[in-house]
């Protein structure tokens, strides 16, 4: 085991953030935190890092506690929301900051790395929010860390360059063989990015696993439908013209990354995404139904 | 209605241009070879030693006692750090003049009127840190915290951290804070009258002796050092400005609030 | 233990304050023509260092900078120097001797500072929110957002222009030509002289004017907050 967090607790003024942590993140493992605001996942993160005190608990990493360890010492690296590029620095003065040997030539090969070839001397201002979180990442990655945090990353971005960072980022990780521990509200990402997933709902550990069984078994991180009283993961749940206590209206057909998608509206008026036949029209009624067979 | 008051502000800050205008208008014809008198030539060496000490001590305190308010979110200090802004200067220079006039509680240790200037330079201290600390801490209100963590987080030693992601956001206000009291304390009256020597005087005391005490001819004398001292500060200010603009605009064109 | 440390080496000054307590308080022409200048300056300053400052939050004039740096640079100018030259300036015009001559360089000395705190404080507060209070017409938007978000630098602007003002031997001497006595070139003559006790007195004055018209001004503005909360409930 690389990263051991035992019970850790956080208050802050008169609320419980964080209420009996345990988690265990092998090394070379990408792990995803995922939970709501408010559920103390970025506390955790900043506990990690140093830059905040923990009540209770330990947190070691390859079985050395960390307590008491000031931040620049732990070799652990983080990247936020926001790029936090210094600026009165270039680009490229940015990363070599971070090297040991504050080599520059260093910096040239992370940001080609990130697919920032021969921008070093570009200033900040220059490069769009996608491309300074990049510089962020190389910047994160060219200090050697042996655990990478990541806090949210993604969220000010839209979403093409947020799926093309999300690869660059999974596949550098998994190719340095970096231990990563990624903090997200995002399902999706969770799933894309992370090798396994732990959800943390109100300061405590609801559920652990990988991305695919959590997506089966837990309401909070899958998709589900409740039908007959009872929720079923969106996958087990088929759309038929054929007719069943349970009718919907198809409001809104799209298509997304090739599959036939529908938004229907339910009697008790939300409304919910499924798959949609080619046959299906916008306003007609139909019906839902567990799916039969094998998915 | 901020029309108005921009005209009127403008007319009213036109005034020292104005009177800096006058002045060369004043020296034209003078013979600046009278300034190469002892007392000038004295005058200004314990002028430039005064100032930047009194500057320079004043910076770095004030900017140490911001950024621990800063890093400590302690309240009491900045509240005690207003105490000194109440009292005028010229009140200040004799509170000091009373602690160090040989009673209670120095006894005499340094006398308030002594060579090396050192209770006119405790007085600007005291009375210059809390000015010093109200421009710098507004710099620390608005710095983004993360920053500081992202810092850490990168592994650089307790200096750098500074370095890379405080200082960078000092510059300005400690170089305005610098000229600020450049100019205030190397042409002031009223505080080293009252606490310096009568040999070497301060520039500004000797220029108003000379100005206001003795033949009308001394006037001119006066004009010419106050146009010559402040066109020298003018040239530092432009200086120092051109120097750091490149860097500044580039940190207000990359920054995160 | 570290906390009395510093509070004792910032507060140790006041030591000499402590020595001495005025036994009795004269008004004279000096005080009254001190008050009225504080008053006076105080008020103008808010006055244009607000309205100045808000001019340059809003406006988009390619004038911007070169005013901002036209307010600034005189902070650069020793007050000393600039006085030697307004002098030479106005006393053509008849205003040595006088209290608007008087007035007017006391201004340019406090001016810059009152229009740099003012602009600080609302780049600070944004000019997204203070663009809200566009909507409203001038009174109430004064009365009811501005003024209430703008009342400790309001206050602030008033201690330092104050402050200035109370420290002003040479400007008063010689703008006023002799003929302008005030609380400070009272007191000059007692610092010169030996008189400590009568000096220390004065001391106090100096400290009292600014103290009691900053603490005089937070009640003040703490019943108007009040009252305008009342408006609006």
């Amino acid at each position: 085991m690389s990263l051991v967090l035992s019970g850790v607790q956080k208050r802050f003024k008169d609320r419980d953030v964080l209420r009996g942590i345990d988690l265990e993140i092998p090394n070379g493992e990408i792990h995803a935190l995922v939970g709501v605001s408010g559920s103390g996942k970025s506390t955790l993160l900043r506990i990690i890092a140093g830059l905040e005190t923990h009540d209770s608990g330990t947190v070691t990493w390859e079985e050395t506690p960390l307590d008491g360890v000031p931040p620049h010492l732990r070799q652990i690296t983080m990247l936020s929301q926001s790029p936090l590029l210094f600026p009165h620095l270039t680009v490229g003065e940015n990363v070599t900051l971070a090297t040991p040997n504050r080599l520059s030539q260093e910096a040239e090969t992370w940001l080609a790395r990130v697919r920032l070839p021969g921008r070093y001397n570009a200033e900040i201002h220059e490069l769009s929010g996608g491309e300074q979180q990049r510089v962020s990442f190389a910047r994160a990655l060219a200090a050697s860390p042996r655990l990478i945090l990541l806090d949210e990353p993604f969220t000010n971005l839209d979403p093409e360059l947020k799926y093309e960072l999300q690869r660059l980022i999974r596949d550098l990780v998994r190719e340095l063989g970096l231990t990563a521990l990624l903090v997200t509200h995002d399902r999706e990402e969770a799933m894309l990015v992370a090798d396994q997933v732990t959800l943390l709902e109100a300061g405590r550990v609801r559920a652990s696993g990988t991305p695919q069984a959590l997506a089966e078994t837990e309401s909070t991180f899958g998709d589900f439908v409740e039908l007959d009283g009872k929720p079923y993961p969106s996958l087990h749940i088929e759309v038929t013209d054929s007719p069943t206590d349970d009718a919907v209206q198809l409001v809104r057909s799209f298509t997304r990354f090739g599959h036939r998608l529908g938004e229907y509206r339910r009697k008790q008026g939300d409304y919910v995404i499924l798959p949609r036949h080619e046959s299906f029209r916008d306003g007609e009624t139909y019906y839902l139904r567990k799916r039969q067979g094998g998915i | 209605m901020s029309r108005s008051s921009l005209w009127l502000s403008l007319f009213v800050l036109a005034l020292p241009f104005t009177g800096v205008a006058f002045l060369i208008h004043e020296t034209v014809g003078f013979d600046w070879s009278e300034l190469n008198d002892a007392a000038w030539r004295a005058s200004l060496t314990v002028t430039l030693y005064v100032t930047i000490v009194s500057t320079v001590i004043s910076l770095v305190i004030g900017t140490w006692l911001a950024r621990s308010v800063y890093r400590r979110r302690s309240t009491w200090l900045a509240s005690l750090l207003r105490w000194p802004m109440f009292v005028p200067h010229v009140a200040a220079a004799y509170l000091f003049y009373v602690l160090f006039s040989g009673g209670f509680p120095f006894y005499g240790l340094v006398e308030a009127n002594e060579r090396h200037h050192l209770v006119v330079i405790l007085t600007y201290v005291w009375k210059e840190v809390p000015f010093v600390f109200l421009m710098v801490i507004g710099t620390y209100a608005q710095l983004n915290r993360g920053y500081v963590d992202m810092a850490k987080t990168l592994q650089l030693t307790p200096f750098e951290q500074f370095k890379v992601a405080e200082w960078p956001f000092l510059v300005k206000p400690l170089l305005d804070s610098f000229w600020v009291l450049v100019a205030f304390i190397s042409f002031a009256y009223e505080v080293p009258a009252l606490l310096g020597v009568t040999f070497p005087e301060l520039l500004g005391v000797l220029a108003y002796e000379r100005l206001t005490t003795g033949l009308f001819l001394n006037a001119y004398e006066s004009y010419a050092v106050a146009l010559i001292w402040t066109l020298f500060i003018f040239i530092g200010v432009i200086g120092s400005y051109a120097v750091t603009a490149k860097r500044r605009r580039r940190i207000e064109r990359g920054v995160r609030r | 233990m570290s906390r009395l440390l510093v509070a004792g080496l910032i507060l140790f000054p006041f030591i000499g304050l402590v020595l001495a307590f005025p036994a009795r308080f004269d008004w004279d022409e000096a005080i009254g023509n001190t008050v009225v200048y504080v008053i006076v300056l105080g008020f103008v300053n808010v006055w244009l260092g607000i309205g100045t400052a808000w001019w340059l939050m809003f406006t988009d004039s390619k004038w911007k900078t070169p005013v901002e740096w036209f307010t600034f640079l005189p902070l650069f100018i020793p007050v000393l120097a600039s006085m030697f030259g307004m002098y030479i300036a106005l006393a053509p015009l008849g205003l040595v001797g006088t209290h608007i001559g008087v007035g007017l360089v006391l201004l340019v000395t406090t001016l810059p500072y009152s229009i740099r705190l003012a602009y600080n404080a609302m780049y600070v507060i944004g000019r997204p929110l203070l663009e809200q209070t566009l909507t409203l017409a001038p009174w109430s938007r004064f009365g009811l957002v501005l003024f209430p978000l703008l009342k400790e630098t309001i206050r602030t602007i008033v201690l330092f222009s104050t402050v200035i003002v109370l420290s002003q031997f040479v400007l008063v001497q010689l703008m006023g030509a002799g003929l302008i006595p005030t609380v400070t070139t009272q007191i000059y003559q007692a610092y010169a002289g030996n008189d400590v006790s009568l000096a220390l007195q004065n001391t106090w004055v100096l400290i009292l004017v600014p103290v009691l018209l900053y603490v005089g001004l937070g009640g003040l503005f703490g019943i108007w907050i009040r009252l305008v909360k009342g408006r609006l409930q």
